[in-house]
């Protein structure tokens, strides 16, 4: 039993580096998603926000993700750590995932929504902020709970170039036990409980917003 | 005389190769209400949206002068807003103060809706969305107001107090198209209404009363081609 609780313990020193790699990758994720959502609305850019989308929905993230930190970043001599590189890979990633996500929203939001806007002569960046994306947001808040989810299990992938997540920290106890039963339910354990985590998070963040209606 | 405040030339719109407007040429002078009426497909919707310049012309021009409001159909209130936070969003942009609090406060008393200002647009019933969709226009202190179908999905005695309230907009020397295919509610509102029938202006003249104004609605739009 108290072996158990001190390989626990093992494997939950890689909680504070998944969760870096969650909270990073997403605010990234949500942020850049953003843009080119928007900039895919707007017209000129569209080619290229759907060019983008289209290859790294195409692409393995692991692929993604090696090819940076082995082949990029080196060629172009810039040094970066484990966890921003990590952070930089899940964050284009997730932000592919979450332009197509808003795209949905913001094609399904009545177009005269934006055309009052226009005629109450609301500036552009106003008119996002304030008008559409709120009411956007609220209509896909579900799907992007499950991006974070989704986001969370995949950034188990990070042992590929290093960094100690949980993941690895598991792989680390196998090694050392040369057993691998305990350690990986260990982990398990702990990706679930964060996933249930982010689910009732979600779930409040749901409720407080339906006092206010959203859509029509 | 004084200049027209609206001047619409030779205006063509097609979409595709719907031909939807055909050499139209409109003015309207200040103080004037002018109804817009024909059947539907008629092309009201467009031409009202490109002299606001929601859609661009295909040839001809549009002159305004002076600031335009425009009324949705659906009114297109923002949903996740209150009826202040409606009204006085755009606004607030430009302008900060108690003034400006103020004179939405008065805009809202003046259309009667002043009781539902800290309500969400989906518990509004379609007369008091109406209202609301008319204080956020007025906020923008229009010369010019255009009205696409104001008394579609509204029950008589609503459409009755739509009438005083745009007469009431108008005392306030707003200018007004409605465009509307409601002939007893252009009778009792419009000082002129124009006919497009397929695009083209087909008749420009002052109404009298509802059955003479169904009556050339009949005559003009059961002509054979
Ligand atoms: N955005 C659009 N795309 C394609 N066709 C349109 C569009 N808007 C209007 N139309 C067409 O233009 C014609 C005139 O429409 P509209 O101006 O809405 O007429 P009305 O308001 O008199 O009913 C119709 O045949 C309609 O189908
Ligand atoms: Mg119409």
């Amino acid at each position: 039993m108290e072996e158990f609780f001190s390989d626990c313990v093992y494997v939950g020193r890689g909680i504070s580096f998944t969760l870096q790699l969650l909270t990073g990758g997403f605010f990234l994720g949500i942020t850049f998603g953003t843009v080119l959502a928007i900039l895919r609305h707007n017209g000129i850019c569209t080619p290229f926000v759907k060019g983008f989308v289209s290859l790294v929905r195409g692409t393995p993230l692991m692929l993604q993700m090696s090819l940076l930190y082995f082949a990029v970043l080196p060629l172009l001599n810039i040094p970066m750590e484990v966890l921003s590189t990590g952070i930089l890979s899940f964050g284009m990633n997730s932000a592919a995932y979450v332009a197509e996500i808003l795209r949905g929203g913001i094609e399904s939001l009545p177009k005269g929504q934006f055309e009052a806007a226009q005629t109450l002569g609301i500036p552009r960046f106003y008119m996002w902020r304030d008008i559409i994306l709120p009411q956007v947001v609220r209509n896909i808040f579900p799907t992007l709970i499950n991006e974070i989810i989704a986001l969370l299990k995949e950034t188990a992938l990070i042992s590929v170039i290093g960094g100690m997540d949980i993941m690895r920290a598991s792989q680390m106890l196998s090694a050392e036990q040369f057993s691998y039963f305990t350690p990986l339910c260990i982990a398990g354990g702990y990706y679930y409980i964060l996933v249930l985590l982010i689910e009732k998070i979600g779930r409040k963040f749901e409720r407080a917003s339906h006092h206010r209606p959203a859509g029509l | 005389m004084s200049a027209p405040l609206i001047t619409v030339q030779q205006a063509y719109k097609s979409f595709g190769t719907v031909r939807v407007l055909e050499a139209v040429d409109l003015t309207i002078k200040a103080h004037s209400i002018v109804g817009l009426v024909g059947p539907s497909g008629s092309g009201k919707s467009t031409l009202l949206r490109c002299i606001q310049g929601l859609d661009t012309l295909d040839a001809g021009g549009v002159t305004c002068r002076g600031k335009v409001g425009f009324m949705f159909q659906d009114f297109q209130l923002f949903p996740h807003m209150t009826v202040l936070q409606n009204i006085l969003y755009a606004p607030r942009l430009k302008e900060k103060g108690a003034a400006l609090e103020q004179r939405a406060q008065k805009v809202l008393e003046q259309l009667k809706i002043s009781a539902k200002s800290s309500v969400f647009p989906m518990h509004l019933s379609g007369g008091q969305k109406q209202r609301v969709a008319l204080a956020r226009c007025l906020m923008g202190q229009p010369d010019i107001l255009l009205c696409d179908e104001p008394t579609s999905g509204l029950d008589i005695v609503t459409t009755t107090e739509v009438v005083s309230l745009l007469q009431s907009v108008c005392a306030l020397g707003v200018t007004m198209v409605l465009a509307s295919h409601d002939l007893e509610f252009l009778a009792q509102i419009a000082t002129r209404v124009v006919f497009l029938k397929e695009g083209h202006v087909v008749a420009d003249e002052e109404p009298c009363d509802t059955s003479s104004l169904k009556e050339r609605y009949t005559t003009i739009f059961s002509h054979k081609e």
